[in-house]
């Protein structure tokens, strides 16, 4: 909004993509001093996204689709790059999709990270990525009628529930393997969980040859209703409920994109309040993973240790905002509540008690006999394929990729701290539990770094008005990795468009990858790896590659099998 | 191992005695809004507030009233009614245990009555809303006649006004060809 070309960051990217595209730059756009939309010819899309992702450091944040025919008579398309090279900036390729056509060259094949991103905008959307090589539906289930795309402006309306077209479920899981494998079902429905997944896992013996899943299963369709029901500041508490554990780090997100999107300046002490309370949710998010690593490796001892211990994040957290979770504390500029002279103080002690009980139990764990020997080198993230993929936090972070959204694009109150970055090379279960003690610990620091100098003043703007048609990235760093939201401004006072998308999305394609090689028996520490709302992975298919049958196992069965690791249920 | 244990004596007992013992919540913690129908004026600011809208307006013209009403089922105990209630009426309180046995009980209910327009007789907005509105503008009157030209503003209906307005026009009309003449 502001950015003047002197403070601009970025601009070699841009120099570099006009050289090697000379006639494909169309315009660029500066939302703000580090973000920049450029429009492509359709045509060079894919050229122009891998340019910035092989050769500039760029990675995929996420993919915007929007049915912007009322504006410009179009669709449009946003790839969204975390450029992380020399200079830190987010770089947005856009163009513009005909409506008559409805086709664009798809990017997967020079950069897979868009994989999932381009199946997405042909469920939503309508629009056929020409040349994208999975042709499956990712978020419409099976049952959803063909041709009616919810994302579009004239589709319907967001409490339309259609009929559904067929009885079963047609999916076809895709299995590489060149052996013949035994397919293991893993879902896909928990009763208890919030978000169910399908998992098929294809092995031979005891080892995984290969693995694929369905997730989706119970798509919220929030950003239709923020787009057709909610005004912007109700989208932030929205937001909030996008996770049940990192949801805070959504609400951030969302109301940043808006900021950003009409340049509005957020005092300093909302900034720094919203870290403290990002910190506070990553404290209670990772003992939670923590906790369930020693479920997982049968030590349910550590097991409530952990859990008992994480209390103290939650009362922090129901102090600071008067509630536990959904902390409900964010409007569009600024916060909603101050942290008192009372409550810093209470707040410093908690975290002291903190840092010394985590510290013993983490003690404990390392030293625990099999510990190690379960964690160690299982559920390998090669560092090449999750450069192709683009996965995000202690995943990315457990492959020796320095990325993180808090050092890279410093949003929030981070920009008045110096962020350290923990990234460890094993590439295993190990690694991305080690990455994720270090940052425990660091959110302490951050916590007491912020409440030692917080910046005075006021704690929410409204010195500003809403301007349609505006739009920008918002983001945040989640306990699970990046979170990127983008944002256009409507003019009725809502959303035109509201893309959100949450951490563990980019982190889900690169797990089949993980599981490779393994045995069956770690198949639950794996996906448990990657921090995903567990409960999701309630029964497993396994199908074996050389007896060629088929055998449904039942979740709990897994798990007693992953912890004990006796009475193989595939015999 | 051995750690552990020590761990384990440590602690000692971590369970909470609820629900056998009442269970602490923190000092401004976020719990069952709370409505005064009282001091409630029936202005809807809190039904335009509330994000998941638990809370909403329903007028019946022919009786004469407006009902407010809230759904605890679908709070989210945000406290965004308690920012935007101008008369303290509804509150966030620290009670979090909600359970009912029916879905109804879920559902709070209070009804006001409607002003009429001293013009036309047809209902205008909650009798307290314009009460609350006249007295305001009352007490802050520069002079009588302000005063009772603020009343007439509150009071009449949007309709009465406009044609009140035309009518004064039309007279100062007349009243302007008579002076050219
Ligand atoms: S607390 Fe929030 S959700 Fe509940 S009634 Fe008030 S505004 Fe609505
Ligand atoms: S905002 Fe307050 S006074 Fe107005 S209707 Fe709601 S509770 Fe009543």
């Amino acid at each position: 909004m502001t950015a003047t070309t002197e403070t601009r960051i970025g601009q070699p990217y841009l120099a570099a993509l006009r050289k090697k595209l000379p006639h494909a730059v169309l315009e660029e756009r500066w939302q703000t001093d580090d973000q920049v939309t450029v429009t492509v010819k359709l045509g060079s899309l894919p050229e122009a996204v891998a340019t910035l992702y092989y050769e500039h450091d760029g990675w995929l944040s996420t993919m915007v689709g929007n049915d912007e025919r009322s504006l410009n008579g179009c669709f449009a398309l946003y790839y969204v790059l975390s450029m992380e090279g020399a200079q830190k900036c987010h770089v947005i390729v856009h163009a513009l999709v005909s409506a008559d056509d409805l086709e664009f060259p798809s990017v997967t094949p020079k950069v897979p990270a868009a994989v999932w991103y381009e199946r997405e905008v042909r469920d939503m959307f309508g629009l056929r990525p020409v040349g994208l090589p999975d042709e499956r539906r990712l978020v419409l289930p099976d049952d959803w009628p063909d041709g009616l795309y919810p994302l579009r402006k004239d589709s319907m309306d967001y409490r339309f529930r259609p009929e559904p077209t067929a009885d079963n479920e047609t999916y076809k899981f895709v299995n590489d393997s060149k052996v013949e494998t035994t397919v293991v079902p893993l879902g896909p429905l928990h009763i208890t969980s919030d978000e169910p997944g399908h998992f098929r896992l294809f092995v031979d013996g005891e080892t995984i040859v290969d693995a694929d899943y369905r997730m989706f299963y119970v798509h919220r369709g929030m950003e239709k209703l923020a787009e057709t029901r909610m005004g912007y500041n109700e989208v932030t508490f929205l937001a909030d409920r996008v996770c049940g554990i990192c949801g805070y780090a959504h609400s951030v997100a969302y109301a940043s994109s808006v900021e950003n999107a009409l340049g509005i300046r957020v005092p300093d002490r909302a900034q720094a309040i919203r870290a403290i309370l990002l910190e506070t949710e990553r404290m209670h998010s990772h003992l939670l993973n923590l906790g369930l690593v020693c479920h997982f490796t049968g030590f349910d001892t550590g097991f409530m240790q952990f859990f008992r211990v994480r209390e103290k994040a939650m009362t922090l957290a129901e102090m600071l905002t008067g509630s536990r979770k959904t902390y409900a504390i964010n409007l569009i500029g600024g916060v909603r509540r101050d942290i008192l002279g009372e409550q810093r103080l209470t707040t410093l002690k908690l975290i002291g008690e903190l840092r010394a009980e985590v510290k013993r139990l983490i003690d404990i764990l390392v030293s625990t006999p099999n510990f190690e020997g379960r964690v160690k080198g299982v559920g390998l993230l090669d560092p090449q394929v999750a450069r192709d993929y683009s996965p995000v936090g202690p995943v990315v972070r457990g492959s020796g990729h320095r990325r993180d959204t808090r050092a890279d694009h410093a949003f929030a109150g981070y920009k008045l701290i110096d962020m350290p970055v923990h990234t460890q090379a094993g590439c295993d279960i190990l690694s991305r539990t080690l990455v994720r003690i270090a940052e425990f610990f660091d959110s302490i620091a951050i916590i007491e770094k912020l409440l030692e100098d917080t910046p005075t003043g006021p704690i929410l703007t409204e010195d500003f008005a809403y301007k349609p048609y505006k739009f920008a990235l918002g983001y945040t760093e989640a306990p699970r990795g990046e979170d990127m939201h983008w944002s256009m401004t409507g003019d009725n006072q809502k959303l035109y468009r509201w893309r959100c998308r949450a951490s563990t999305y980019n982190n889900w394609p690169v797990l089949r990858y993980m599981l490779r090689g393994n045995t069956v028996s770690d198949a639950p520490l794996i996906v448990g790896s990657i921090d995903p709302c567990y409960s999701c992975t309630d029964r497993v298919t396994i199908v074996d590659v050389n007896k060629a049958r088929s055998k449904t196992i039942a979740y709990k069965e897994m798990e007693r099998y992953c912890r004990e690791r006796t009475d193989s249920p595939l015999k | 191992m051995l750690k552990l244990l020590r761990e384990v004596f440590r602690t000692g007992e971590a369970t909470h005695k609820y629900p056998f013992a009442p269970l602490e919540v923190a000092k401004d913690f976020r719990g069952k809004p709370e409505h005064n129908a009282v001091s409630c004026i029936a202005c809807a600011a809190c039904t335009i507030a509330c994000p998941p809208n638990a809370i909403s307006m329903e007028t019946d013209v022919a009786a004469g009233t407006r009902t407010w009403s809230i759904s605890y089922g679908r709070c989210i105990f945000c406290g965004r009614c308690e920012e935007a209630c101008p008369t303290g009426a509804i509150a966030l309180s620290p009670d979090f245990e909600l359970a009912v046995a029916r879905k109804e009980d879920l559902t709070k209910r209070a009804v006001f009555s409607l002003a009429a327009c001293p013009s036309c007789g047809e209902p205008l907005a909650a009798a307290k809303e314009v009460a609350y509105v006249l007295d305001i503008l009352t007490r802050s009157a520069a002079s009588p006649e302000e005063a009772e030209r603020a009343r007439f503003l509150v009071s009449t209906c949007p309709a009465c006004k406009r044609k009140h307005d035309v009518e004064q026009l039309a007279r100062i009309g007349v009243e302007r060809q008579m002076e050219n003449r």
